[in-house]
């Protein structure tokens, strides 16, 4: 099919063409009268040119809004299915092949089966947020182009089935109007008026045009860049090693831990909660017996290992780089490390103490030696005596005639102990010690050493020779790279999205052929607002119309 | 339509494929950090009751059993005496065992254990790390490595000597 | 009086000034046909009227809300009621912007009441202020809440010229197949609304008789989860506010004040829902669709035909277009000021409190789901054809999701957010 694309003003157009580019004559021959099809001034755009290979169908494919709101409408609908059960990621440590048809049944099941339970993470949700990203780059770079020719060569003298067929449209004679020389002072005048309302004006002889906030129409534009950098940021944080990082560590009261993957430690010197005051309170709270915690803090420390860092047999010469009050919203930074604090836990364990060998019934003191939970040393010397720690069970369990530990936490520990010295055997005395009052108890410490002839006591003096923890500190280290960027990106959307959507572009074109005015006039958005200022600008210039009346009558059919 | 273009459209699609090939290959490969069967076994390095430094790459060549325990575990403690016969077995057909200890149990615990057992077969302290590298979440868990490095078998739980035994084979028939 | 009393009278007030207003907007409009006086004059007289008593309102829960502040020691977007009643106060913000570009009278007919049943359904909450856990204590989450609310309630608004514009143009006594879906269509969505109302008053209803039951339910803790690794069995208690007709499965009853002579929960909550709140939350939601239709069957059978069909003739005058274009600007003026609070404010604040910007809770990904349609929707406005009806089905179909984003994540997914607990 052989088009004619030139116009009858002479401007050659390309195929497909909507509007003429230059005088703004509907190309596309219909006898309809209803207002025209505005989006991009009618140009062509680059996906709707001519001939098309393998390489314009897939530009042509992403380059269309329709195709957009399918992705959009698929990511919305693909993003609730992950809101369903809990996701994956939101347990530390599940095995979650078994978690979710044990805890949701059947259809925990299917869940799991279809990958839903890792939604975000699926190739498929990738795919749609990348396939997003193509189209908001190709539909942008598809439109804003031909757009900007097209707003940056503007005819003022329009053709009048342009203007007649614009959504607001004015007719009528003008009184008093005799020649061409009438009529321009006619189009001067309100060209002033239109001025005042910061109009850009421009005048062909009788023919007008009055442009306004035309930057608004690259609002969606540069949001969308926003986007874009905002997806590129958040990709880039995915694909290189290193930029981003997201680690756990449990510190107790008193200890120092390594931030896994990294040459930092962190040291808890001492963790404090505060609690809210019961007349803080609302009475049902109270009444459930809720304590609501009003602060928590971990004073911490963090080191950076500078010796000794990757040997397994030595311990690592730490040398501090900073210290801060760790607290919920205030997360200690450091070089781009930041970490926070995510809750603690009431565990009181028991970390080290201070024990004292005496004689069983002189009750004779011998020395004190110090006893950590965590790894204990294997030999220790008080006074004249040597203590070799055999065996220890952090949390003893006795069964079946067998000493075992339950766990590698100190919740019941236990100490066997062969001892030599004068008066003893050689072989060593075996002597049985449990830190803790209660297990003396339960376990018989006394009985049990007695049986076994010991002569010796292992005994805690007072309450300061024993080192308590109370809490643990759930701290989470992260580092985020990439953070600034997506800052940027978001900034940038959304001076986009205000451009675009507080204020709007509109243009008003008048002609005037003898005492005869055309006027037309256009807008993105708020038709209302620019009826209202059409109506106004009209009254000062005596012809008094009803907003309303300005509207298009014919109406879509 | 001008060629220059034509050019810009092709760099900015094959710019977006590339994009959704890397994005999507990487979480491929990010799952390929998880050792499974079939994948090669991530090298580590720890040190041993003995004072040692073990490293699982100085055993190339040879059929590695990597058993992740602890002496809180029951079951990892019934196995034990099985794995300690296996090596005896098999050391003079170059298969190592290693046993990882998790959690950082204190040294005088697992040695005092370990000298009760009678356990000879090197014994790796390990702080939590190379647990987490191998994503060990259930004690025991034992992976059984070729002479190329290869994973053949991965087994969560308690194994007796006749399941040893023929796994072992397995590494062994493997080999030649 | 204290201040706690001063600021919870002052809400009252408001509350009740916003549904007087509505009823003069109400009249603004359809009284001007009465005879003896101009209908242009009428209007005007009387939709002053009405704004000037949503003004005074609007001060009103203003004083609310800074003696609010001044004694519970933190800005009142907490907790669900405070939310809400701040969600309130944001639809009457963006309902006197949008009347002050606009001054069409029938905007308040339907986005006054919009305001005050949100407002009616923050009361059903607990009012008491609560001192705030660390996470919350920080500047940006005020910051947060107040931005989404205020971008929402310009969607709620968008919702209710949308609404009011389907109402306007539906042929209710059409017999095409197109005519009677949309018929259908309307009815629903004054049903849904119906629902709420009809939770909120059986909440107050039960409230006001001082209704209670509890019920108690063994849940066990296997031993992989219990810290001593036996099997544990604990008991869950659970009180109900509305009587039970539907009790938590496997549950023994406590207690039970008996209702219209029901001694007894008619039915139990099926295998499928755990714990004893699932129990509580499915009564709640049966008593809310019961009451609902029962409203609607009464409606329904006062009226004797669809409820639109009543509402139709009070907006008879108003310009369809007019409203299509007022739901459109409302939303293009809520959409960035969304975009910044629910997602960008959001962003930034739980970088600084929950150590990442994104988490994808369930809440987050709502917020997104929500921001997600409204593109759908204002990328489709610049299509031909679907301007009209087609995109106040949109505006309409987004305020949904925006209220299940505020209240059906909190009932029924929990995640972070779940603090603001239903």
């Amino acid at each position: 099919m052989i088009q004619n694309t030139k116009c009858e003003c002479g401007h050659q157009n390309p195929v497909n063409t909507v509007l003429c580019e230059s005088c703004g004559k509907p190309l596309i021959e219909d006898q309809s009268m209803e207002p025209l099809e505005m989006r991009y001034d009618g140009v062509v755009r680059r996906s709707q040119r001519g001939t098309k290979s393998v390489i314009d169908v897939v530009w042509s494919f992403f380059s269309s809004v329709k195709v957009a709101i399918y992705l959009i409408f698929l990511t919305l609908c693909g993003a609730s299915l992950g809101t369903i059960y809990p996701q994956e990621n939101t347990f530390i440590n599940i095995d979650p092949a078994t978690y979710y048809p044990e805890t949701y049944g059947t259809m925990g099941e299917i869940y799991y089966t279809l990958g839903l339970s890792h939604t975000y993470d699926s190739w498929w949700f990738k795919l749609l947020l990348i396939m997003i990203g193509t189209s908001l780059v190709i539909c942008s770079l598809d439109r804003v182009l031909p757009l900007y020719k097209a707003l940056s060569k503007q005819k003022i003298r329009k053709h009048e089935r342009f203007i007649s067929r614009q959504k607001i449209v004015y007719t009528g004679e003008i009184k008093g109007i005799q020649d061409e020389k009438e009529a321009e002072k006619w189009v001067e005048e309100f060209s002033a008026i239109l001025k005042k309302k910061f109009y850009r004006v421009t005048t062909d002889g009788s023919a007008l045009l009055a442009e306004k906030n035309r930057f608004s129409r690259w609002g969606p534009y540069i949001n969308h860049i926003g986007l874009i950098i905002f997806l590129l940021a958040v990709l880039l944080r995915i694909i290189v090693p290193g930029w981003y990082m997201e680690q756990y560590m449990d510190v107790l009261d008193g200890d120092t831990v390594q931030v896994p993957g990294t040459n930092y430690y962190v040291e808890n010197e001492g963790f404090t909660v505060e609690y809210y005051s019961e007349d803080e309170l609302a009475e049902e709270t109270i009444e459930k017996g809720k304590v609501i915690p009003e602060l928590f803090e971990t004073k911490a420390v963090l080191y950076e290992c500078v010796e000794n860092c990757n040997d397994p047999f030595m311990e690592p010469i730490l040398e501090e780089v900073t210290r801060h009050p760790i607290q919920v919203n205030k997360p200690l930074k450091y070089n781009g490390l930041l970490i926070y604090q995510m809750g603690y836990e009431e565990t009181p364990l028991l970390r080290s103490v201070n024990a004292t060998l005496k004689g069983r019934e002189s009750g004779e003191e011998y020395g004190q030696f110090v006893l950590e939970m965590d790894n204990p040393k294997s030999n220790y010397e008080v006074g004249e005596y040597q203590l070799e720690l055999v065996s220890y069970y952090p949390d003893f369990k006795f069964e079946n005639g067998v000493a075992g530990t339950k766990s590698s936490d100190p919740n019941t520990p236990a100490f066997i102990f062969s001892i030599t010295g004068p008066g003893l055997p050689d072989e060593g005395e075996i002597n049985m010690y449990f830190p803790i009052p209660q297990h003396k108890v339960i376990y018989q410490e006394d009985q049990v050493n007695e049986a076994a002839g010991s002569t010796l006591v292992i005994d805690v003096g007072s309450m300061q020779d024993v080192d308590f923890s109370i809490y643990t500190s759930f701290l989470s280290a992260r580092k985020d790279t990439i953070l600034p960027m997506i800052w940027v990106g978001a900034a940038i959307s959304m001076i986009g999205l205000i451009m675009g959507f507080y204020w709007n572009h509109r243009r008003i074109w008048i002609r005037m052929d003898g005492k005869q005015l055309l006027l037309g006039a256009h807008s993105n958005k708020n038709w209302f607002g620019l009826r209202k200022e059409v109506a106004l600008a009209l009254e000062k210039q005596g012809i008094k119309v009803e907003p309303k009346s300005l509207e298009n009558e014919v109406k879509k059919s | 339509m001008k060629k220059n273009k034509k050019w810009i459209q092709y760099a900015i699609l094959i710019l977006f494929v590339v994009i959704a090939g890397v994005t999507l290959f990487s979480s491929v490969l990010s799952n390929e950090d998880i050792p499974e069967v079939g994948k090669i076994a991530p090298d580590f390095t720890l040190g041993g009751l003995d004072g040692q430094v073990y490293r699982l790459s100085d055993f190339a060549g040879q059929p590695v059993i990597v058993n992740f325990w602890g002496t809180f575990c029951e079951p990892c403690v019934r196995e034990m005496p099985a794995i300690e016969d296996i090596y005896k077995k098999y050391q003079s057909k170059d298969v190592v065992v290693l046993g990882v200890n998790l959690n950082g149990e204190p040294e005088v615990t697992v040695r005092s254990f370990v000298n009760q057992v009678g356990v000879t077969f090197p014994i790796l302290l390990d702080n939590r790390v190379v647990s987490e590298q191998y994503d060990v979440k259930y004690y025991p868990t034992t992976f059984f490595i070729d002479s190329k490095g290869k994973i053949i078998e991965k087994k969560i739980g308690e194994m007796n000597e006749s399941y040893l035994i023929q796994t072992v084979n397995k590494l062994l028939a493997e080999k030649e | 009086m204290s201040l706690e009393q001063v600021s919870n009278t002052a809400l009252i007030v408001a509350f009740l000034l916003y549904i007087i207003s509505a009823f003069l907007f109400v009249i603004a409009i359809t009284g001007k046909k009465w005879s003896d006086r101009d209908p242009k004059e009428h209007t005007l007289r009387w939709s002053k009227l009405a704004f000037s008593v949503t003004i005074v309102g609007f001060v009103s829960q203003i004083i609310y809300f800074i003696t609010r502040w001044i004694y519970s020691g933190h800005i009142p977007n907490a907790n669900m009621f405070e939310f809400m009643t701040l969600l309130s106060m944001m639809i009457i913000v963006g309902f006197i912007i949008i009347y002050l570009i606009y001054r069409s009278a029938g905007i308040g007919v339907f986005a006054l009441p919009v305001a005050f049943i949100v407002q009616a359904y923050a009361m059903v909450f607990p009012w008491e202020a609560e001192p705030l856990i660390p996470a919350l204590q920080d500047n940006w989450l005020k910051i947060h809440v107040t931005t989404a609310a205020l971008g929402e309630a310009f969607f709620a608004v968008g919702f209710a010229t949308g609404l009011m514009y389907l109402i306007r143009t539906v042929n209710f006594t059409g017999t095409s197949k197109k005519d009677r879906r949309a018929t259908r269509g309307i009815e629903f969505t004054i049903f849904a609304i119906l629902v709420v109302v009809g939770f909120i008053g059986s909440v107050f209803l039960f409230n006001a008789l001082d209704y209670q039951a509890e019920f108690s339910k063994e849940v066990i803790v296997p031993a992989e989860e219990s810290e001593l690794e036996i099997e544990q069995v604990n008991t869950e208690e659970v009180k109900y506010t509305l009587p039970p007709i539907v009790k938590p499965y496997k549950s023994e009853i406590t207690s039970m004040d008996s209702y219209f002579g029901i001694q007894k929960p008619l039915m139990e909550a099926p295998f499928w829902m755990k714990g004893v709140n699932a129990g509580r939350k499915l009564n709640t939601v049966v008593w809310a669709l019961l009451t609902g239709t029962l409203l609607y069957c009464l409606l329904r059978l006062i009226l004797r035909k669809p409820i639109g069909a009543k509402i139709q003739p009070i907006l008879s005058d108003l310009d369809p277009e007019d409203l299509d274009e007022i739901s459109y600007r409302s939303i293009a003026i809520g959409f960035p000021i969304f975009t910044l609070g629910a997602l960008i404010f959001a962003m930034i604040w739980a970088h600084i409190a929950w150590e990442r910007f994104w988490g994808w809770d369930p809440k987050e990904v709502w917020a997104l789901i929500v921001w997600l349609f409204y593109s759908v929707y204002l990328h489709l406005r610049l299509s031909r054809g679907w301007q009209g009806s087609k995109s106040s089905w949109l505006s309409v179909i987004g305020f949904l999701i925006v209220m299940f984003t505020l209240v059906g994540v909190n009932l029924v997914i929990a995640g972070l957010h779940s603090y603001a607990g239903v």
